[in-house]
């Protein structure tokens, strides 16, 4: 069926404001359903004329006013579409962006399932087709459809028994086109699918050559990407058969339409119940229901498409994030007390099977103003805990509280200003350096930007680019080594005032002299403010007040830096003998 | 925008011979489809004439006439569709395989430039519109060939009146051609507009960890809704040139049937002249007829979009030849799965030496790059690369490897020349792990073989090596856990030591890291070192690292600033003698 409930459902909140171009729309359109129904009437007093022998001068302005209503119904045509497209791209731009920011509030398990490549193709791809479902669905189908319905009216008019043949005959054909719309759509909805996961695939490659040309893998992905087109191609052809059997019903259409004037004509006319012009006129009428039929037909297969995206965009609207933003306790100001309560998290498999947990009843107090190094091999925990901390996600048991006031009281957007994390990965956009640092927030201003890249001793840096704050990165950062990254990251955080700062292994990556560059930045972040320091390297701890060591998700060791390193017995004197060739220099 | 070495014309037409069974095919049965409502043409001219001669014809006899053109005219609508999808599909997975060989074929570093989202479009949107027009020189054939026949019958009626017809038709199309400047120009405006937007959405997703974290959805999305408007200004305006020109076209047929009107009047109105039959058969043909001539509009017009969609792919061939897209292909699509032939291990593969004389390479319009950079690798040495942020570190690697064309210099293997690093500095002489490697949305097994053909032994001695086999324990599907997209459901060092698992599978002579113990803990760090060296015997190592266990391991330390080598020796030498190298360190963790 013709999604039009889905769709004004979704829609109905974008289209309310345009309702005063909607409506010029309709009056647009109906004048040029109006002048294009006139004509044939004016076809039929011409051929009458003709037979019956009236004269040619009183002939020749009926054709000239043929002419002209016909150049006017094309203008109206014209006008119906400038303003379709614009009301349907306007209504669905903000379509786009609202399912944009659900999507980016979608927790970070959604995220790990969907590629960009398969989220550009559910934003853009899919709302696209909305759009371009309402100009051609307002012009198109409404349009058409009011015009099968006044030929209709015409045609009763003329003889009942005209108007019964043909309405029977649209009748009939309109509930064919829906039994074979029902059979088509399923197999679009397989195509769309298949596309998108190759272009899912596509991207991830393309941001990955290099990993694969030097360890020799480019074959590989060449077999890859065949045996995607190998299971796409058969429903890609039972998707194109589903297309023919609504061409099929056009053709149908047709020759039923004749068959029902070749019938009816002739009685009518033998009876001399009907002049040649009245069956010229029914056969005009018939062909001119044909073409609306036609077009209807031609856009089932954007239907289709519209009805596929339209069910994905309501499957997408309706996911909820696992992280529930219900919190209404704003953090204070300045510097946060973190607690972490009997905290039990494991990742949840796709399937929704369960692994042994990541962190297992984790307890622990960090007073405000306190920094906390975090040490563990990797995948000991330290990262999961930051994002428990963040609600990147959420713990399966206990509680986290900030200020005594448990995580999940708080607004996120409240929380994660408060709470600031630079990450191993520094994430950056084709864009320029402020867009990149501000993340396209256009009311922080250039001497606050420069004020607080010159406390990260980045002037020089920032000059050499040439353009300064204007100059474009590269997409995903290339062309930045990946400690400028990390500089620019740093950038990201200062500029907000967040009570707790988390380092995520944030200097591993920096050469020794850039390093020694971001140590200074990182003390002044580090005033007054609660830090924790997940760290791999003993040098990065130094300025820790206390330490925790994880294993396997457990805390081995808790407790003040300076008092366990004195301790020949704990852990972290064992590390900083093991790793004593780390701090030689 | 077009191309002077590959007009579209040659282009399509190199599409065009890879599959010249299909398209041939297709000609003749969309021709068939195209010629074939000339049939109810004449059955409705004898309709009429029957009622206004009336010749007595039966209804019924017209009735079974249509039924069985209608009937006919499924048959090889069917066929016909069944040609096309699959001379289509064929075609624009030629154009997708032939852009991704060439993308593999390049330098690797630089294969790839502009966002992913953006190099996505042309995968996308720019096969689709030219595989579009191609299909369309189909319906050109048809719609001519119809044209033909059409205007045949109607000069047999009546010439003069078949003129007047005619005369609006080709008006129009000029005036199609005239404007088919402007609307290219809007379709390029609107696919930049729709490029921005995918660039902008790929991104941001690519980046939702950090857009989370600090907290910027709104911000960002407020960007995606600006570049929203734009497209909705360069949409309407070419979506409404189209539908003026399609308009003219549509026009043509009620004009058309005006100056019928005007012009046949007298002979309608005479005893003898034109009959209703015959007019109606005027009429419906020229419905039929100004299909085709909108048909050749519309072509003209897609044609011009097409030249746009091949310049756009064709600059992602980067300078490759332009016919390259089209190049014929087996894509293997039906027999057996494809197989990927095992590279032969040579006894003269073996690494002797690697040496490297006056390496250099800047990055297109930068200063950035590496300058004469000379290197001796023995066999079975360990070499690290150190130096500032931006000294040319990854540079170097990647210049060794034939990731980025080196401007000048020579490497010499055995002291053999490399003619193309790209290609020689791959398993089994070389592999790499990228200081951010890239894992692929498959099982670790895939990601770590990419292609190969190893027991899960070797897969499992490559992961301990690599450090990652208690990280493998906890996985639930073992070998078969997938990864995730781009490797997200790994923490950043396991993908790390995964990428250096990957590396060390491929047991090549030379390995070359990145960077590779940025993610990792010290205890972790030090036992890959240990098994790196002491299992992976015979192996030759490049590594770029600030790290101690690495530093203090290595036969040679190499330091470089600002592109160049500036100190070459043992770490403890370095810390005797080069006062860069020093001040490089000083500072370094305290006691």
């Amino acid at each position: 069926m013709i999604p039009v409930r889905s769709y004004v459902r979704i829609l109905r909140k974008y289209l309310r404001p345009l309702r005063g171009r909607v409506a010029l729309l309709a009056v647009v359109a109906l004048t040029g359903i109006a002048l294009q129904l006139a004509g044939p009437q004016l076809i039929r007093a011409f051929l009458d004329g003709a037979t019956r022998g009236t004269e040619v001068s009183k002939l020749v302005p009926l054709a000239i006013w043929f002419i002209v209503i016909a150049v006017f119904q094309q203008g109206a045509k014209v006008w119906a579409t400038y303003i379709s497209v614009d009301v349907g791209w306007s209504a669905t731009n903000d379509l786009r962006a609202d399912l944009a920011e659900h999507v980016l509030h979608l927790d970070m398990g959604f995220h790990k399932e969907h590629t960009p490549g398969a989220l550009i193709e559910r934003i853009d791809g899919d709302v696209t087709s909305l759009s371009n479902f309402f100009s051609s669905f307002t012009i198109m189908v409404i349009g058409n459809l009011i015009l099968i319905a006044g030929i209709l009216v015409l045609l009763w008019v003329e003889h009942w028994l005209i108007g019964l043949g043909v309405t029977g005959f649209v009748v009939l054909i309109f509930s064919g086109m829906v039994k074979v719309q029902s059979i088509a759509v399923p197999r679009w909805k397989a195509v769309r699918a298949r596309s998108a996961e190759l272009m899912g695939f596509i991207g991830e490659q393309l941001g990955g050559t290099e990993d694969i040309k030097a360890n020799g893998g480019d074959r590989f992905m060449i077999a890859r990407f065949t045996n995607i087109l190998r299971q796409w191609l058969p429903e890609h052809v039972r998707g194109r058969h589903g297309f023919s059997m609504l061409w099929a019903m056009g053709i149908m259409t047709f020759i039923t339409g004749l068959v029902v004037v070749f019938f009816i004509g002739s009685i009518l006319f033998t009876d001399g119940i009907m002049t040649l012009g009245s069956v010229y006129l029914v056969f005009h009428y018939v062909q001119m229901s044909h073409d609306p039929m036609e077009q209807i037909r031609a856009q089932m297969e954007d239907f289709q498409k519209a009805g596929a995206g339209i069910a994905r965009v309501e499957d997408l609207l309706a996911r909820h994030s696992a992280i529930a933003d219900d919190g209404v306790t704003p953090l204070s100001g300045g510097s946060v007390e973190v607690h972490f309560d009997h905290v039990t998290f494991w990742y949840n498999d796709e399937d929704g099977e369960t692994d042994r947990p990541v962190l297992d009843n984790l307890n622990f107090t960090l007073p405000k103003g306190r920094v906390l190094g975090v040490l563990g091999r990797s995948g000991s925990g330290k990262s999961t805990l930051a994002r428990l901390l963040t609600r990147l996600y959420d713990p399966q048991q206990g509680t986290i509280r900030l200020d005594g006031t448990p995580l999940s009281h708080v607004p996120v957007e409240d929380l994660r200003h408060r709470v600031a994390m630079v990450t191993q990965d520094v994430q950056l956009f084709g864009a320029s350096i402020r867009d990149n640092l501000t993340f396209f927030d256009h009311d922080v201003d250039d001497e606050r930007l420069l004020d607080v890249i010159d406390q990260l001793g980045l002037t020089a840096w920032l000059a050499t680019l040439g353009d300064g704050l204007d100059s474009r990165l590269e997409a995903s950062g290339s062309g930045l080594s990946a400690g400028q990254a990390q500089l620019l990251a740093f950038t990201r955080i200062f500029l907000r005032d967040p009570g707790v700062v988390i380092l995520d292994e944030a200097s591993s990556r920096l050469d020794p002299a850039t390093e020694e560059l971001i140590e200074r930045a990182v003390d002044r972040l580090l005033e007054n403010r609660t830090g924790i320091i997940i760290a791999h390297r003993l040098a990065t701890i130094e300025r820790a007040d206390d330490i925790l060591i994880l294993e396997d998700g457990l805390i081995v060791e808790a407790g003040d830096r300076a008092r366990l390193a004195a301790d020949p017995d704990s852990r972290l004197s064992h590390l900083l003998a093991t790793g004593l060739e780390e701090v030689l220099a | 925008m077009t191309n002077r070495d590959a007009p579209t014309a040659k282009l399509m037409w190199g599409a065009i011979k890879s599959e010249r069974g299909r398209y041939s095919a297709n000609v003749l049965l969309w021709s068939t489809i195209w010629l074939m409502p000339v049939i109810p043409a004449l059955i409705v001219r004898g309709f009429f004439d029957s009622l206004e001669l009336e010749t007595g014809a039966n209804a019924v006899t017209f009735v079974a006439l249509i039924v069985g053109y209608g009937l006919g005219r499924v048959a090889v609508m069917v066929l016909a569709m069944h040609n096309d999808v699959h001379f289509e599909f064929r075609n624009a997975s030629q154009l997708r395989r032939n852009m991704l060989e060439r993308i593999y074929e390049m330098p690797a570093a630089q294969a790839v430039q502009g966002s992913p989202g953006e190099m996505i479009s042309r995968f996308r949107e720019d096969v689709d519109h030219t595989q579009e027009t191609i299909s369309w020189t189909v319906d050109m054939v048809g719609a001519t060939i119809f044209g033909v026949v059409a205007v045949w019958i109607l000069t047999g009626i009546d010439a003069g009146l078949t003129l007047a017809v005619f005369a609006p038709l080709v008006v129009m199309v000029v005036l199609a051609e005239r404007l088919g400047g402007r609307i290219k120009r809007y379709r390029e405006e609107a696919q930049a507009a729709t490029g921005r937007i995918t660039e902008a959405v790929g991104e941001m997703f690519g980046a939702v960890q950090s857009i989370k974290v600090a907290g910027a959805e709104h911000s960002m999305v407020e960007n995606l809704r600006e570049l929203n408007d734009g497209r909705r200004k360069a949409m309407v305006r070419d979506k409404t040139l189209t539908a003026g020109l399609e308009s003219v076209f549509w026009n043509t047929v009620s004009i058309g049937t005006g100056l019928i009107l005007l012009v046949g009047a007298g002979s309608l109105a005479a005893d003898g002249g034109l009959t209703v039959g015959e007019f109606a058969l005027f009429v419906y043909f020229l419905g039929f007829v100004t299909d085709a001539g909108y048909f050749v509009g519309i072509f003209i017009a897609r044609f011009k979009q097409a030249t746009v969609s091949y310049a756009r792919m064709i600059n992602l061939l980067r300078g490759g030849r332009p016919m390259r897209l089209v190049d014929k292909v087996d894509l293997e699509l039906t027999g057996p799965e494809p197989l990927i032939a095992a590279v032969p291990r040579r006894a003269s593969d073996q690494l002797e030496t690697l040496t490297v004389r006056e390496l250099t390479f800047h990055y297109p319009g930068t200063d950035n790059g590496i300058r004469g950079v000379d290197l001796d690798l023995p066999r079975g040495s360990f070499t690290v690369v150190t130096g500032r942020i931006g000294s040319g570190k990854t540079t170097l690697l990647r210049a060794l490897l034939g990731l980025v064309p080196a401007d000048a210099g020579e490497i010499l293997w055995n002291g053999e020349l490399v003619e193309d690093p790209s290609t020689w500095m791959v398993p089994p002489h070389a592999a790499y792990t990228p200081q951010v490697p890239s894992l692929f949305s498959m099982s670790l097994r895939d990601n770590l073989q990419l292609g190969r053909n190893d027991s899960d032994d070797e897969i499992v001695a490559a992961i301990r090596s690599a450090a990652l086999e208690r990280d493998l324990e906890d996985m639930p599907d073992g070998l078969d856990t997938m990864v995730g997209p781009r490797g997200m459901r790994l923490s950043g060092g396991q993908v790390q030591r995964t990428a250096a698992a990957r590396m060390l599978l491929r047991r090549p002579e030379l390995l070359v890291f990145d960077d590779l113990s940025s993610a990792l803990d010290v205890e972790t760090e030090q036992t890959l070192w240990r098994r790196l060296l002491e299992e992976q015997v015979g192996a030759t190592a490049l590594v770029v690292s600030h790290r101690l266990p690495a530093l203090m391991r290595a036969d040679q330390v190499l330091m470089m600033e600002e592109g160049r080598i500036v100190a070459r020796g043992s770490y403890k030498e370095l810390m005797e003698t080069s006062d860069a190298f020093n001040s490089l360190f000083a500072g370094n963790g305290a006691s």
